[in-house]
């Protein structure tokens, strides 16, 4: 799908881009750092250089490899799926973060170097190029965009980053917010799905709800009671229980609608849909308040 | 690893964030869902109802129905006026409670009543 250049869709997608790109960027300038720490000065500008080119010429190829990755059924909701993970992992806290890198060793050598900065660099950019192609909706241009803004970000831009998420930490919040909108965009844009979606419109509303439920969990769990806190388990898992039910009433052709039913099965399946999560619902807390009550005599035995 | 942990406020982002900063992502976050909400609504099955108007137009103005054509752009902005329209009136119900409150009973301001 091409979009219009300056429309409002180009411009909310490339807004998207550039706030996922500002939150997942990898820390590439730490790496390097590390990496050729002990070679000798000389070759630590040759591993700069080369290490660089090789994390954006990477980075290209997969830029241009998950266009085409995307196009194949399944990959969308599999990428939306990964998305939700990634924006649930980008708000969880790190109490120590700074401690884990990628990269601990560093290289003896400079072609050893240079491999090391390049395989960081794609698996921290993963993430950040799986989350530009969906915003991008297929727009090569977008792809192209994202790519331009990414690079000096890698480059150079990475002091300017620290102190604008130091300064305003809801931008992680924002990015996290539109990770979890790109993942439910991907989902319904499935193609193997779109046809069950036009079916089923109200599951729409469902998989919105639950997506945002998992993404932004860390987030409403900090403001949760410690009584409310099963809440954060049980609110994505009876919006589980209602899609499986949906779902279920299509692969096997039943009616879970009570007011479609025609028989005694189908209307004991709706009771089931309704009221069948409750005895899950009690046994779930129950176990919960156990494990915590054993949790508590071990600290204090 | 990623840029964002070289900050412990932003590796920290969901206890570090202002209250300001809060009320606008989750006004999004809000805008996000109700766009979703008029995505899975069909439109005609409330029209045939009667119901779309009644339910959905808020003000005659703005339709949640419409907003599944909303982009992040429109969704930015209308959170961001979300946001705005709770602080007002967060801030006029505050005032307003406050002169509500009596004075203290032994304060030179009140008015003493004696029957």
């Amino acid at each position: 799908m091409e979009l219009e250049f300056f429309s409002a869709a180009f411009l909310s997608a490339l807004l998207a881009i550039i706030l996922i790109d500002l939150v997942l960027a990898g820390d590439n300038a730490l790496i390097i750092g590390l990496v050729a720490r002990n070679l000798p000065k000389n070759t630590q500008n040759k591993v700069i250089f080369w290490g660089t080119f090789g994390a954006i010429a990477i980075r290209a190829a997969m830029a241009i490899l998950v266009v085409y990755i995307l196009n194949v059924p399944g990959f969308m909701l599999g990428g939306g799926l990964a998305l939700v993970w990634i924006a649930r992992k980008l708000l969880t806290p790190e109490p120590d973060a700074a401690a884990n890198h990628l990269a601990k060793a560093p290289a003896a050598t400079f072609a050893g170097a240079v491999r090391t900065i390049v395989i960081a660099d794609a698996v921290m950019g993963v993430d950040n190029v799986l989350a530009i192609g969906g915003a991008a909706h297929g727009s090569i241009l977008l792809i192209v965009l994202g790519l331009a803004i990414s690079v000096p970000i890698i480059v150079w831009g990475s002091q300017l980053v620290i102190k604008l998420v130091d300064r305003y930490p809801s931008v992680i919040l924002l990015g996290g917010a539109v990770l979890a909108w790109t993942a439910y965009s991907m989902i319904v844009r499935e193609p193997m799905l779109v046809a069950w979606f036009e079916a089923h419109p109200a599951t729409k509303l469902v998989v919105a709800i639950l997506i945002f439920s998992i993404s932004l969990g860390p987030w409403y769990t900090e403001r949760l009671s410690e009584q409310m806190k099963p809440l954060v388990v049980l609110l994505p898992a009876l919006l589980v229980w209602m899609l499986a039910f949906e779902v279920a009433a299509s692969v096997w052709k039943v009616q879970v609608d009570y007011l479609l039913a025609r028989d005694q099965g189908e209307y004991l399946l709706e009771g089931l849909r309704w009221m069948g999560w409750l005895p899950l619902a009690a046994l779930f807390l129950w176990v919960r308040e156990q494990l915590i009550q054993r949790s508590r005599r071990t600290a204090r035995g | 690893m990623l840029l964002i942990h070289r900050s412990q406020r932003a590796a920290n982002a969901v206890r570090t964030v202002s209250p300001g900063g809060e009320l606008f992502v989750a006004s999004v976050v809000i805008c996000m869902i109700m766009a979703s909400f008029g995505d899975a609504v069909d439109p005609t099955v409330l029209g045939e109802a009667g119901l779309e108007f009644a339910l959905f137009d808020l003000g005659g103005e703005f339709s949640v129905l419409a907003m599944r054509h909303w982009h992040l752009l429109q969704l930015l902005l209308a959170g961001a006026a979300l946001a705005a329209g709770i602080t007002v009136l967060r801030v006029c119900s505050t005032i307003f409670y406050r002169a509500l409150r009596p004075a203290p009973a032994g304060g030179v301001e009140k008015v003493p009543i004696k029957l």
